[in-house]
């Protein structure tokens, strides 16, 4: 398969198979596309997903929302409005009737005191589970289910389930995506607006407006019904919910390139404005390729201005013309999982630090929420209550139900990390005392509600945030931890075991360390990007500390996948060799620890949480997740990139060690993708290349030569050149030398200092090194 | 800051806090009896309200926490939701709509005949009486059938909520026959 698909873009799965063995992968997504001759199947741009022949299919780069898509940005507009006699109403819905509960959805959009405030925001979501056991929002989302399973790639769910352009079976594996957890969530966005009126009877009139979507970035809306809104109260007709259907759905976003997983991580991850832009240029240069084949829009210069590239890879901008008036929007194009609308991780966090920093209270212990005693801080009992599926609400009397909502997604973020599901899905971002019975039936969720009478009923919830306090209450009504048996053969195992000091450190779980660091983040202004990073890495270590918990209680991990050749049993320790011909069989996997008694440590005080997040949704979400992702997200099965990238990062290990490591990286990682997955495990904020550049200052040669073989092939990499660029001058330069002394031993005619050497080993054909030489021309000359 | 200060003064001068639910048709004049309380001396223009409004009135040494509930028969349903903990109901009757009067009298009794309520004092308001055909004190607690009940602390207070006509009267009703309960 490989052999016919010379150039692969995003290549999640082809590499699985053949990691070491296949062909060369050319990764300039130029070089490849000159050098493909226009052929006839790619006349028109309007082949559907189920005609590609899968010669083609790979080279090209596909759209996340291609031109002919059948699926609508926006699915139906609704306006509703409070009748002073009978309380709130459905006015119109366009196009059709949304199916469900109409009087329902009404309320929703006309939230509680709305009456006090001339304008507000809400989001809510509407799903029809498909087990229909727990789910209530509404019904809505019954009627679009068939038509979703098939065309939805996957927005919602972006990064749970790679589909693969190479792959044939990518529409069924995006229908398995959905398997786990029904139908994607349809987003409403909606704004009501109080105008005060003498004529009216009663002296007012509350109208509102939603839209209705599948995408996850509806904040972009915002500015669209600010003005439709305004015309409905203008002309109160069908006509006007019409000329904002049809404008909205005209946005063009067809030039926003797929991402595969790895690479939106990388970008979600990174500052670099112009990561992943050879994406972006790709979908210009397919446009006007096809523009010229159709022969409908003959090539002018003028044509080929048309498309920008955007300024900021992380955003693509497009615009929604509304009554003629141009309007600009910016969708960002790589969107973890679990992120809905724009929310601020860094308020959230404020919020309830601030009063927690002044004056601490004690909360009532709990083994899932109070996890460092009752001086917990109080992110960290939310964030333990929503691992463990606890029912958390956020409440904000007096604030508008705009802020409530934005608190919950926020919450949901944190406590996903873009790793975990299932919290939108059980999210309610603002709710009212209408739909309290249907609530108490779902076990676990978030809520947004701005009704203080929430507060009188303890037994409606687990932990109460309280926005305009910033305080959180424990539940009396919490249903006690129950007593599992992990837990109790995590005691017996520890029983025999000396443990010394367990009780005495101040922070065994590190949360303290951990939130004094997100907070002096956020004193320094790091940003809302650096904010989420760093829940990410916090959610990562945890599922792999769970990971670990589970092979020392119960002998395997339902949440690691042990790469071939891997074991488990304990004579084969890390960083063991199995194979002495292969660099690649390095043993050891999982989370590192500097020693066998902090392991322990951290692991008798996350045992409450990791136990109790064993049952819950986002548990078993996970585990369908590492299945479904391992070929996407892991490239390179063996050795465990990660696992010796921390070893690298975190233990003292000998020389013999590190060279074992540097030897399975510069052989394991090789093509796109490889390079892709290391470059997750070594983000920007953590040192980037640091410490695999490490590797040139090794006193074996040949561990030196390896780390420059595998430094070039980042070089050149799309992505890998930013990481390079990154590199320390010292680094850069210690580069340098064993290039030259390579050089030197295997020409000695050419003598070291040509900046353009040519590496045999270097995989990129075609591809000249010449961007290490440009990297480091000044330096080197002025050296040598 | 102003919150512990006037709690200190509770504490001294034995102010007493007392949770009211105000209940009632729409339109009945709820909200403008609350803002009529919350604001004394100034004129209060309201709008339908949706959901509820929440305001604290202190008055006579008593701090109410007074909950306006919106009256459209769709949302009385959720009425329930607010029972919990309340000391007080006071319900408000347009007496110039005499057709919804029966309607108001069971409404009224599906609320006091709640559980949670059983130990509520029922203050009901006969608004409305500047309006020409309201009925009076009397015949609206014949209306809302009164008599009937037993063991139940209640009270027919006239009034006339945009002037702020015995408004006050009826709270001090209330605050006269709150059982002495320290503030929480």
């Amino acid at each position: 398969m490989a052999s016919t698909l010379p150039y692969r873009p995003s290549n999640d799965s082809l590499s699985t198979s053949n990691a070491k063995t296949n062909g060369l992968p050319r990764l300039s997504p130029a070089a490849s596309f000159i050098g493909r001759s226009p052929s006839g199947s790619h006349a028109s741009f309007r082949r559907t997903s189920t005609e590609n022949a899968a010669g083609y299919r790979p080279r090209r780069c596909k759209a996340q929302y291609p031109l002919d898509s059948p699926e609508r940005h926006v699915e139906y507009i609704l306006v509703a409005s409070f009748h002073i006699d009978r309380g709130p109403i459905m006015e119109h819905q366009y196009p059709a009737a949304i199916s469900g509960d109409e009087s329902m959805l009404a309320e929703l959009m006309l939230p509680d005191q709305t009456h006090v405030r001339s304008q507000d925001w809400t989001i809510f979501f509407l799903h029809k589970d498909t087990s229909g056991e727990d789910e209530d929002e509404s019904e809505a989302g019954k009627k679009k289910k068939k038509r979703k399973s098939r065309y939805r790639a996957n927005e919602e769910t972006a990064g749970m389930s790679e589909e693969d352009p190479d792959e044939v079976s990518e529409e069924d594996s995006s229908d398995d995506d959905e398997g786990g957890e029904g139908p994607p969530l349809m987003y409403v966005l909606n704004l009501v607006n109080t105008k005060q009126d003498n004529t009216v009877r009663r002296g007012a009139v509350v109208k509102a407006m939603a839209i209705c979507t599948r995408h996850s970035f509806l904040h972009i809306y915002k500015p669209l019904l600010l003005l439709a809104l305004e015309d409905y109260f203008k002309s109160p007709y069908p006509e006007t919910l019409a000329s904002l259907y049809d404008a909205v759905n005209n946005m063009d976003l067809s030039l926003m390139p797929k991402m595969s997983i790895l690479e939106r991580h990388i970008l979600q991850s990174s500052n670099t404005k112009d990561m992943l832009i050879e994406k972006f240029e790709q979908m210009v240069r397919q446009r006007e390729e096809e523009e010229a084949e159709d022969g409908e829009c003959p090539p002018s210069p003028k044509k080929t201005s048309r498309y920008v590239l955007p300024r900021d890879t992380h955003e693509y901008e497009s615009k929604v013309v509304y009554n003629d008036i141009p309007i600009p929007v910016k969708i960002p194009t790589a969107i973890w999982p679990e992120t809905v609308g724009d929310f601020s991780l860094v308020k959230l966090v404020q919020t309830f630090a601030g009063p927690h920093a002044t004056s601490p209270q004690p909360f009532p212990s709990h083994p899932h929420l109070t996890t460092s005693g009752p001086f917990t801080h109080p992110i960290i009992v939310l964030i333990n209550a929503i691992l463990t599926q606890k029912r958390v609400i956020f409440l904000g009397h007096n604030r508008p139900s705009g802020e409530v909502a934005e608190a919950v997604l926020a919450a949901c973020a944190l406590a996903s990390g873009g790793i975990l599901r299932g919290f939108t899905r059980h999210a309610f971002p603002y709710t009212d005392l209408t739909k309290i019975d249907d609530l108490l039936k779902v076990p676990g969720f978030i809520a947004g509600v701005t009704n203080p009478t929430f507060a009188n009923h303890p037994e409606w919830w687990d932990v109460l945030c309280d926005l305009p306090t910033g305080r959180m209450k424990i539940s009396s009504h919490v249903e006690p931890a129950p007593v599992t048996e992990g837990l109790l053969f995590f005691q017996q195992q520890n029983a025999l075991l000396p443990n010394p000091g367990s009780n005495t450190h101040p922070d065994p779980t590190g949360d303290n360390l951990f939130m004094d660091d997100i907070l002096r983040s956020i004193t320094q202004r790091h940003g809302e990007n650096a904010i989420r990073a760093k829940w990410r890495a916090y959610i990562v270590k945890f599922t792999r500390v769970a990971a670990a918990f589970e092979e020392a209680v119960y002998g395997a991990s339902n949440l690691y996948i042990i790469g071939p050749g891997e074991e488990l049993s304990p004579d084969s320790p890390t960083g063991h060799q199995t194979d002495p011909t292969d660099p690649t069989s390095l043993r050891g996997h999982g989370y590192v620890w500097p020693d066998e008694a902090s392991k322990q440590r951290e692991l008798s005080a996350s045992v409450s949480r990791i136990e109790g997040w064993r049952n819950t949704r986002s548990y078993y979400s996970y585990i369908q997740d590492i299945a479904a992702m391992y070929y996407p997200a892991r490239p390179i099965q063996r050795p465990d990139i990660h696992h010796h990238h921390d070893r690298l990062r975190s233990l003292k290990l000998s020389h013999a060690e590190a060279g074992a490591i540097y030897l399975a990286l510069s052989h394991a990682v090789k093509d796109y993708a490889g390079i892709c997955q290391l470059l997750t495990v070594a983000p920007e904020n953590q040192a980037g290349l640091f410490y695999i550049s490490m590797g040139l200052f090794h006193p074996d040669q040949v561990v030196r030569e390896a780390t420059v073989d595998l430094l070039d092939r980042i070089a050149v990499h799309p992505v890998g050149r930013h990481f390079w660029t990154h590199l320390s001058r010292f680094a850069k330069l210690g580069y340098f030398r064993v290039k030259r002394e390579r050089e030197a031993a295997q020409s000695p005619i050419s003598g070291a200092g040509s900046p353009t050497v040519t590496n045999p080993g270097t995989s990129f054909g075609g591809e000249p090194q010449s961007l290490v030489g440009v990297a480091l021309g000044d330096s080197f000359k002025r050296r040598s | 800051m102003g919150g512990s200060v006037s709690k200190m003064m509770g504490k001294i001068f034995g102010t007493k806090e007392m949770r009211i639910l105000m209940l009632g048709l729409d339109a009945a004049g709820k909200t403008t009896i609350l803002y009529k309380l919350k604001l004394s001396n100034q004129d209060v223009t309201t709008i339908p309200t949706v959901g509820f409004n929440v305001e604290s009135v202190t008055y006579k040494n008593v701090k109410f926490n007074v909950w306006d509930v919106g009256g459209q028969d769709k949302i009385r349903p959720l009425w329930r939701h607010y029972y919990s903990g309340t000391q007080g109901l006071i319900f408000v009757v347009d007496s110039s709509d005499t057709a919804r009067l029966e309607e108001a009298q069971s409404e009224l009794h599906k609320i006091i005949n709640d559980r949670e309520m059983k130990d509520a004092l029922l203050l009901v308001f006969a608004n409305k009486q500047d309006i020409p055909g309201h009925l009076s004190p009397e015949e609206i607690t014949q209306k809302l059938q009164l008599t009937k009940l037993k063991d139940k602390l209640w009270y027919v207070a006239p009034s006339v909520a945009t002037d702020g006509t015995g408004i006050f009267e009826g709270l001090a009703w209330l605050s006269n026959n709150v059982k002495t309960q320290p503030a929480k």
